[in-house]
C-alpha cells in the first residue's frame, strides 16, 4: 500500500472493481509490477456488494474477498483507492495517469481498523452501501469486508466532535488531510471501469423514485444479504414481511426512449437468482417477474432459469407500462398481458426495478479512448481480441466494454491482462517471437 | 524429467523453543483479555521459551520483537496471537523469513475476532489462554517445509485448431513460449469457416479465420500438427508427455492447394506434420481447444431428414453464402425460389425434462446454445435486405440478444419486417406438408403467444432449423486426460468464477466452446483467459506448489492402499515397490505435484502413516489436549469446576 | 452473552472450521462483534475429510462436549471431499452409537464467508445439546 507521489509501474489498471483485480493479478503473476486506481474506498466493485451470485448462488463475498486480499497481498501489486483520475495520456513513453487522492482524514498506515472511532462517532447517516436502510457514522470502516480495512471520515456530516481522536488507539484521525495530486507512469493500461445503475429518477412511468416500496436491484441485493440491513427482507416503508414481491424487468434497458436502447444483459439472469433467494427466505411469498424475454444465455444459467419456474416462480411476458402507489404501501403495477387479458393490473407489496446498466466512467475530457454509440469503451477487434482499443497499449476489460456477467467479466479481465502482457513484452525488445528462434532447433 | 525436491529435510532433532508474542491491538484486544495475565500464563507452558507482549505486534518494533529472538536464537518456532490470520499472518511469516527462519515454523492464534470481540471478562482471558497454548502445542512439532518446486518446460500443446486454440497458440508464443498446435482435420478455423458473415458486427469469417492461420503458419515458435490427434497422456504440471498421431484418413482431397488457401467450410489448408508418423510432445501446459458440434436433427424432428425443404441454420449460411447474385427480388437455393421461409429457433437446446425426447444416449441439451439467436437474427437481416420478396418469419421461445449490438439487429430485423411469433416449450411448431394447390411445400402451424395465443398456420418454401451447439466428441481425451465433465456434457471449470479457465488439473487449461457455447469473441476472450493463466504458470521456468501436500512414513506404511483408494485426485499417491533395509516391499508414494493437500488418505490409513504436512493429526490432537487441559488456567464462571486438572 | 456461567470442563465445543469458508466466516462474527459462548474453540482445516474416525471419538474421550464441522459445503474446493466426508461420519455415529454417545454432539454444517446468523445459531444449539446432557467421559 505504498504510494507515494511519483510512481512507476509497467501497467496500471483503473477501476478495482472484479474485471480491474483479476487483470491485476494475472499481470502481477507474470512479474509485472501493477497499480490499481480505484475510485471507491474500497476495491471490489458492484461485486463485493452482491448477496449471492447466479448461477451457483455461492455467497458473492466468498468468492470476491480471495481476490480482493490477493491483489492486496500480492508484492508486485499496489492499490490506490479513494482516487479521482484527472487525466489519462498516452503517448510513445506510455501512459501517464494523474489523479487526486481524497482525504480519509484518517493515517491510513497508522489505522488498524478496530472501528473504535465509528463506535464513539454521534453521527448517524443513511448507509448508502446497505441501500440507504440502515444507517452508519460519520467516520467508519466503509462495509464489512471492505478492503482496505482502513477507517473514513465524513466531512460533509462531521461535526468535529473530537471523540474519534480521543477514542483512537494509533491516534490515526487527521482532521488537517489534504487531497493529494498524485501521478503514475506505466507503459500499459488496462480501462476497468464498470457500470452504475440508471436512477429510477427522471423516469415518471416508475414514479420517480416517489412511490414508497419501489427499490432497484442492487438495493435488493443488500436486502438478501446475509449481512444486509435488516438482516432478512422486509419491506422499507413500514418493516412489513412482503407476501407478494414483483419484478419488472428491462426497466430502462432496450428502451430508447429511456435512454437505454441496448440489452443490459444480466438483469434476467440476477432477477432469476434474486426470486430463487427470495423464495427461500420467504417461502410463503409469491413471487412474479414481468419480463420480454428471458435472457439465460450462459453456462447452466438456462437450467437455473427452468429450476426456478419449478420452484413456482411466476414469469408473465409483458412490458409494465407504469407503477403507481397503491392501498397500504402497496405498489400497482400497469402491464399489457401478451397471453390474453390485454392491459390490466396487478399489486405487490414490493417492487424491484431492473435498471438498465450505464458506463461507469466518462471519458470524455480524461481519456481519448475510443466509445460504441451505447458510451461504453469500444473494442476494435470484438472477435478476434475485443479487449483491444482504439488506443495502442490501452485496454478494456468487464463491463467498461460493455454488459457483462461475473464470469465474462472475469474472463474478459484474463483476456486483457493477456493483451497488455503481449504489448510489454513486444515494448521490452524481445520482439514476438524472438526468444523462440533461438530454441526451434531443438 | 524433473522430481519435485524438498530443499530441507525436517530437522526433527531440533529441541523445540517456541516464541509467544500477544498483541495488545490497542486496546482490541486488552480492554478484554488480560493480555499480562496470558503472558505470565504461556510461560509455563512446555516448549515455550519467550513470551512477549506489545502494544502493535503488526508494527515494525512489533515485528522486531520475534526478529530479534530469532537471530539470537532463542526461539526456534513462532506463535502471534493477535487479530484474524488473514490480516497478517504473512507479516509475521515473512518477518520469520527476513530474520533466517522458517515461515512454516509458525502457528497463528485469533484472539480478535474469535475472542477479544465475542467474548468479555475472565472467559475471554481464559479461551485466549487455552487458543495461545494450542497453538504452542502445534508448533512445537511444526518441521521446516519449503514450497514444492517443480521444473517447467516452457512449451505448451494446444489442442484443437478453431479461433480458440489458434487464439491461444498465438498469445502463448507471443510471450516466448514454444506451441504444438494439434487439429485432428487438415484445416484450421473450426467453426468459424462455416460461417460467412459474423453476428453483429459483420467480420468476414474467411478473413478472420485466414488472419490468425496465416500468422500461426509464419509464427517460428508455433509448430503445426494439423490431421493429428492425440493418443497418449502422462504427467503433471511442468512435465506432460502426449503422444500424438496422425488421424486416419484426415488428409485434404487432392487440388487443394497449401499452405494458406481458405477452403470455405472447411479453413485454411495447413501443409501435413513433417514428422509424418507418431511423434512425442513433452510439455509444461495443455490448452484443451476442441469446440463444439453442432446438433443434428434426429429423422423426422421438424420434418428434418423426411423434407428435403428442412435444412439446419449452418447448412444455410453455407448455402446462401455471402448472398452473391441474389439481389433483388427472391431468394433461390438449388433453384428454388423461395418465398417465404420458416427459422424455428431452440432445435435441440433448451430441451426440458418432461417436454422434449431424450436422444438415443438419454441426453438432453437442456443448455441454451447461446449464439443461434443472434445468428438467425442476422441470416434473416441479410435475406430481407438482399430480397425483400422473400417473407422471414421467426418462431422463438425467448429472444437472447443479450450482446453488445445484438439488440440492435433484433430492432432492425423488425425494421426488415422480419415477423415474429413466439412459442411455448411444450407447444413446439409443426411442419407438416403443405395443402396440395397451395402452392408451397411446406406449412408451419404455430400457437403465437405474440397474438393472445392464435393458432396460426404459415405456408412456406423452406424451414430452416436454429440447430445449437453441443460438446464436441471428445470422450477419449476425457478418458485419458481425466477431465471433469458436467451435467451438461461439456467440460467443467474448477469453479466458474474463481477459477473459470482452470481444472483441478494443475496445467490443463480450457479455452472456448469446449467449455460452453461462446460467440467468436467471447471464445477469443476465454482462450486468451487460458493463455495468461499458462503463461503466469510457465514464467518462472518453475512452478511453485503449496509444501501442504501428504507425506508417507515408508518405515510404518505397509501397503495396504487403503489411501490409494480413497485419494480424490487419482495419480497423486500409488503404491510402489522399493526397496527397504534391502528387501522389495510394497508402500505407498505420493507425487506432490499432483497431491491436493485435502487429506482425505490420511484419514483412511489404518497405520497412521500418512500426514499432510504443516497439517498433521498429531498436531490437531496436540491441540485439543491443550485446549482441554487446565494446565494453564482453571474455567471460570458462576459454577465452581467439577472435576480437577 | 453467552451461556459460560455453568462451564465446566467437559463442555468445550469444538468447531472444525475450513479455511476457505468457514473460519472467515468465524471471523465476520467477530468483525460484527455478535458474541457467543466462551466454551467455542475454532480449529482451522483445509479439508475436514482428513480426521478418522478415531479423531473424533477421541476428542469426546479427551471431554469434549461437541463438535460442529463447519465445511464450504457444496463450494467445498476438493471435488468428492465433502461426499466422502460425509459417509465417514455415517461410521462415527455407528460407533458413537456403540459407546454411549449421543449423536447430537457431531454435526456437519455448511458455514459461508458471512452466515453470521447461521454460524451463531449452530453454536448455540450445540451449546443447548451439550448442556441437556451429562459430560460425556466421568470424571476420573
Ligand atoms: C443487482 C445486480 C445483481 C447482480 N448479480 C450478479 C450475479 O449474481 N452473477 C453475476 O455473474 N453477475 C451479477 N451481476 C453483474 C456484476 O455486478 C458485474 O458483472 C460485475 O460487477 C462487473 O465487474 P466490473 O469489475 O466490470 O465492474 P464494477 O463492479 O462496476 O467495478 C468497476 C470499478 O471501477 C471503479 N471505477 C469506476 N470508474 C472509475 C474511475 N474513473 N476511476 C477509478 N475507478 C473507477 C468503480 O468504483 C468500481 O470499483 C449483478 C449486477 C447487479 C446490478
Ligand atoms: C449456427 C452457428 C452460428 C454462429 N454464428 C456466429 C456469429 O454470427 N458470430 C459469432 O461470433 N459466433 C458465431 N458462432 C459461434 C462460433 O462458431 C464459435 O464461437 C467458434 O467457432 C468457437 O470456436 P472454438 O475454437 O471454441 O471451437 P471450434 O470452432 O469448434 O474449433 C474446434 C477445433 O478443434 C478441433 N478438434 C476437436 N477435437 C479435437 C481433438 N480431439 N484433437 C484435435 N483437434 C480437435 C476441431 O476440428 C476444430 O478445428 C456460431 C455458431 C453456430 C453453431
Ligand atoms: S479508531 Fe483509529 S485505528 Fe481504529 S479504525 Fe478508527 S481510525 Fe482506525
Ligand atoms: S469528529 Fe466527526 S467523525 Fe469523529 S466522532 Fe466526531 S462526528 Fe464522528
Ligand atoms: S437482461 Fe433481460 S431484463 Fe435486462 S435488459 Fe436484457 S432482456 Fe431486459
Ligand atoms: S440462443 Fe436463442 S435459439 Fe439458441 S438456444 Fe438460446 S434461446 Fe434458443
Amino acid at each position: 500500500m505504498d504510494s507515494s507521489k511519483n510512481a512507476v509501474f509497467d501497467a496500471v489498471v483503473i477501476g478495482g472493481g472484479i474485471a480491474g483485480l483479476q487483470s491485476a493479478l494475472d499481470l502481477a503473476g507474470q512479474g509485472y509490477k501493477t497499480a490499481v486506481v480505484e475510485k471507491d474506498a474500497s476495491i471490489g466493485g458492484k461485486m463485493i456488494r452482491l448477496s449471492k451470485v447466479f448461477p451457483t448462488l455461492d455467497c458473492a463475498s466468498c468468492i470476491t474477498t480471495p481476490k480482493m486480499a490477493a491483489a492486496a497481498h500480492h508484492e508486485n501489486i499496489t492499490l490506490y483507492t479513494w482516487c479521482d483520475v484527472q487525466r489519462v495520456e498516452k503517448d510513445a513513453t506510455g501512459v501517464s495517469v494523474s489523479m487526486i487522492q481524497r482525504p480519509r482524514y484518517v493515517d491510513i498506515d497508522k489505522c488498524i481498523g478496530c472501528r473504535k472511532c465509528e463506535y464513539n462517532c454521534p453521527v448517524l447517516v443513511p448507509d448508502t452501501e446497505q441501500g440507504g436502510f440502515s444507517g452508519r457514522k460519520a467516520i467508519r470502516i466503509p462495509f464489512s469486508n471492505a478492503i482496505p480495512q482502513k477507517a473514513l471520515l465524513d466531512v460533509e456530516n462531521c461535526m468535529l466532535c473530537g471523540k474519534c481522536a480521543d477514542v483512537c488507539p494509533t491516534k490515526a484521525i487527521r482532521y488537517d488531510q489534504k487531497p493529494e495530486p498524485r501521478r503514475i507512469a506505466a507503459k500499459t493500461a488496462i480501462l476497468a471501469t464498470g457500470y452504475e445503475l440508471s436512477s429510477v429518477t427522471g423516469k415518471p412511468q416508475y414514479g420517480n423514485g416517489d412511490i414508497p416500496n419501489v427499490i432497484d436491484s442492487l438495493q435488493m441485493e443488500r436486502l438478501l444479504a446475509p449481512h444486509g440491513p435488516y438482516g432478512r427482507v422486509l419491506r422499507p416503508s413500514d418493516g412489513m414481511i412482503p407476501d407478494s414481491i414483483a419484478y419488472v424487468q428491462c426497466a430502462g434497458s432496450r428502451d430508447a426512449s429511456m435512454g437505454v436502447s441496448y440489452c443490459s444483459r444480466f438483469c434476467c439472469m440476477y432477477a432469476v437468482k434474486q426470486a430463487m433467494l427470495l423464495s427461500g427466505s420467504l417461502p410463503l411469498a409469491d413471487i412474479t417477474i414481468y419480463y420480454m424475454d428471458i435472457r439465460a444465455f450462459g453456462k447452466n444459467y438456462e437450467q437455473f432459469y427452468q429450476n426456478a419456474k419449478a420452484m413456482g416462480i411466476e414469469f408473465v411476458k409483458a412490458k409494465v407500462a407504469s407503477l403507481d402507489a397503491g392501498q397500504g404501501g402497496a405498489v400497482t403495477v400497469r402491464y399489457e398481458d401478451q397471453t390474453g387479458e390485454g392491459a390490466t393490473s396487478r399489486d405487490h407489496d414490493l417492487v424491484v426495478l431492473s435498471m438498465g446498466v450505464l458506463p461507469g466512467f466518462a471519458p470524455g475530457g480524461v481519456c481519448p479512448v475510443g466509445l460504441g454509440p451505447d458510451g461504453f469503451i469500444q473494442s476494435v477487434l470484438p472477435k478476434l481480441s475485443p479487449s483491444v482499443t482504439d488506443l495502442e497499449g490501452v485496454f478494456v476489460a468487464g463491463v467498461a466494454a460493455g454488459p457483462k456477467d461475473i464470469v465474462d467479466t472475469i474472463t474478459e479481465a484474463g483476456a486483457a491482462a493477456m493483451q497488455a502482457a503481449k504489448y510489454l513484452t513486444a515494448l521490452s525488445g524481445k520482439a514476438p517471437g524472438a526468444a523462440n528462434k533461438e530454441s526451434s532447433h531443438e | 524429467m524433473s522430481e519435485p525436491q524438498r530443499a530441507k529435510a525436517p530437522d526433527a532433532g531440533e529441541q523445540a523453543k517456541v516464541g509467544v508474542y500477544i498483541c495488545y491491538c490497542g486496546g482490541n484486544i486488552s480492554d478484554h483479555v488480560d493480555v499480562e495475565k496470558v503472558r505470565e500464563r504461556m510461560e509455563t507452558v512446555p516448549g515455550v521459551a519467550v513470551a512477549r507482549t506489545n502494544m502493535f505486534m503488526c508494527s515494525d518494533p512489533g515485528q522486531e520483537l520475534i526478529m530479534e529472538d530469532l537471530r539470537q536464537g532463542r526461539i526456534n518456532r513462532v506463535v502471534v496471537a493477535s487479530c484474524a490470520p488473514s490480516l497478517h499472518e504473512s507479516t509475521f511469516r515473512s518477518a520469520i523469513a527476513r530474520a533466517g527462519g522458517n515461515p512454516y515454523q509458525y502457528e497463528h492464534a485469533n484472539i480478535r475476532e474469535q475472542v477479544s470481540w465475542v467474548h468479555h471478562g475472565q472467559a475471554a482471558t481464559d479461551k485466549a489462554s487455552r487458543l495461545i497454548a494450542a497453538a504452542t502445542g502445534k508448533a512445537r512439532t511444526l518441521t521446516p517445509l519449503e514450497p514444492l518446486r517443480v521444473t517447467a518446460r516452457r512449451h505448451a500443446v494446444v489442442i484443437g485448431g478453431g479461433i480458440a486454440g489458434m487464439r491461444a497458440a498465438l498469445d502463448l508464443a507471443d510471450m516466448g513460449v514454444r506451441v504444438a498446435l494439434v487439429e485432428k482435420t487438415p484445416y484450421l478455423g473450426g467453426g468459424v469457416s462455416r460461417l460467412v458473415r459474423l453476428a453483429p458486427t459483420g467480420e468476414d469469417a474467411a478473413h478472420l479465420v485466414t488472419t490468425l492461420a496465416r500468422r500461426i503458419l509464419e509464427h517460428p515458435g508455433i509448430t503445426v500438427h494439423a490431421g493429428s490427434a492425440v493418443t497418449t497422456f502422462g504427467g503433471y504440471v511442468g512435465n506432460f508427455t502426449l503422444g500424438v498421431s496422425p488421424v486416419p484418413g484426415a488428409c485434404a482431397p487432392a487440388g487443394e492447394t497449401w499452405p494458406g488457401g481458405y477452403v470455405p467450410g472447411k479453413g485454411v489448408l495447413v501443409p501435413p506434420s513433417p514428422d509424418g508418423g507418431a511423434i512425442t510432445l513433452e510439455t509444461g501446459v495443455v490448452v484443451l481447444a476442441t469446440g463444439f458440434a453442432s446438433y443434428i436433427p434426429r429423422p423426422g424432428e421438424y420434418g428434418f431428414g423426411e423434407n428435403a425443404e428442412v435444412v439446419t441454420l449452418p447448412d444455410l449460411i453455407q448455402k446462401i453464402g455471402g448472398l452473391e447474385g441474389q439481389r433483388g427480388g427472391t431468394l433461390v437455393i438449388d433453384g428454388r425460389p423461395i418465398r417465404s421461409m420458416a427459422l424455428i429457433h431452440c432445435v435441440g437446446s433448451r430441451q426440458i425434462p418432461g417436454i422434449h425426447e431424450e436422444d438415443a444416449n438419454g441426453h438432453l441439451n437442456e443448455h441454451c446454445s447461446r449464439v443461434c439467436c443472434t445468428s438467425a437474427i442476422n441470416t434473416a437481416n441479410a435475406i430481407r435486405e438482399a430480397c425483400p420478396q422473400t417473407s422471414v418469419y421467426e418462431l422463438y421461445r425467448d429472444i437472447r440478444t443479450y450482446g453488445r449490438g445484438q439488440e440492435e439487429l433484433y430492432a432492425k430485423a423488425s425494421g426488415n419486417r422480419v415477423v415474429f411469433m413466439r412459442f411455448g416449450a411444450d407447444q413446439a411448431p409443426v411442419v407438416q406438408r403443405g395443402a396440395p394447390g397451395s402452392g408451397h411445400p411446406l406449412k408451419v402451424t404455430v400457437t403465437d403467444q405474440l397474438t393472445f395465443g392464435e393458432e396460426l398456420e404459415v405456408p412456406v418454401d423452406l424451414v430452416v432449423l436454429a440447430t445449437g451447439m453441443e460438446p464436441g466428441p471428445v470422450a477419449d481425451l476425457v478418458e485419458m486426460l481425466k477431465l471433469p465433465v458436467g451435467a451438461d456434457r461439456f467440460l467443467l471449470e474448477t469453479h466458474p468464477k474463481l477459477r473459470p479457465v482452470e481444472l483441478p488439473i494443475a496445467g490443463i487449461f480450457l479455452a472456448g466452446t469446449c467449455q460452453a457455447p461462446m460467440d467468436a469473441g467471447e471464445t477469443c476472450n476465454a482462450a486468451s483467459a487460458a493463455a495468461v493463466k499458462a503463461v503466469s504458470l510457465l514464467s518462472k521456468g518453475y512452478v511453485e506448489l503449496d509444501p501442504f501436500v501428504a507425506e508417507v512414513d515408508v518405515r510404518r506404511c505397509t501397503g495396504t492402499g487403503a489411501c490409494v483408494q480413497a485419494c480424490l485426485n487419482p495419480g497423486a499417491i500409488a503404491l510402489e515397490t522399493m526397496d527397504i533395509d534391502g528387501r522389495p516391499v510394497t508402500r505407498a508414494r505420493v507425487t506432490p505435484a499432483l497431491c491436493l493437500g485435502c487429506g482425505a488418505c490420511v484419514a483412511v490409513c489404518p497405520e497412521n502413516a500418512i500426514d499432510i504436512n504443516g497439517w498433521t493429526l498429531a498436531q490437531y490432537e496436540a491441540m485439543v489436549d491443550m485446549i482441554v487441559s487446565d494446565a494453564v488456567c482453571q474455567d471460570s464462571g458462576a459454577v465452581p469446576e467439577t472435576v480437577g486438572a | 452473552m453467552g451461556s459460560q456461567t455453568g462451564a465446566t470442563a467437559q463442555d468445550k465445543i469444538l468447531l472444525l472450521a475450513t479455511e476457505s469458508c468457514a473460519y472467515p466466516g468465524a471471523d465476520s462474527v467477530g468483525q460484527a462483534h455478535a458474541s457467543y459462548p466462551a466454551n467455542v474453540y475454532v480449529l482451522k482445516v483445509k479439508a475436514p475429510v482428513l480426521f478418522p474416525e478415531k479423531f473424533y471419538l477421541d476428542c469426546f474421550r479427551k471431554g469434549i462436549g461437541g463438535i460442529i464441522i463447519m465445511s464450504c459445503g457444496e463450494e467445498c474446493p476438493y471435488e468428492g471431499a465433502y461426499k466422502a466426508m460425509a459417509k465417514r461420519l455415517d461410521r462415527v455415529y455407528e460407533l458413537m452409537k456403540e459407546e454411549g454417545l449421543d449423536i447430537r454432539r457431531l454435526r456437519l454444517t455448511a458455514i459461508c464467508t458471512v452466515c453470521n446468523r447461521a454460524f451463531l445459531n449452530e453454536v448455540n444449539q450445540m451449546n443447548q445439546i451439550v448442556h441437556e446432557l451429562s459430560p460425556p467421559v466421568q470424571a476420573p
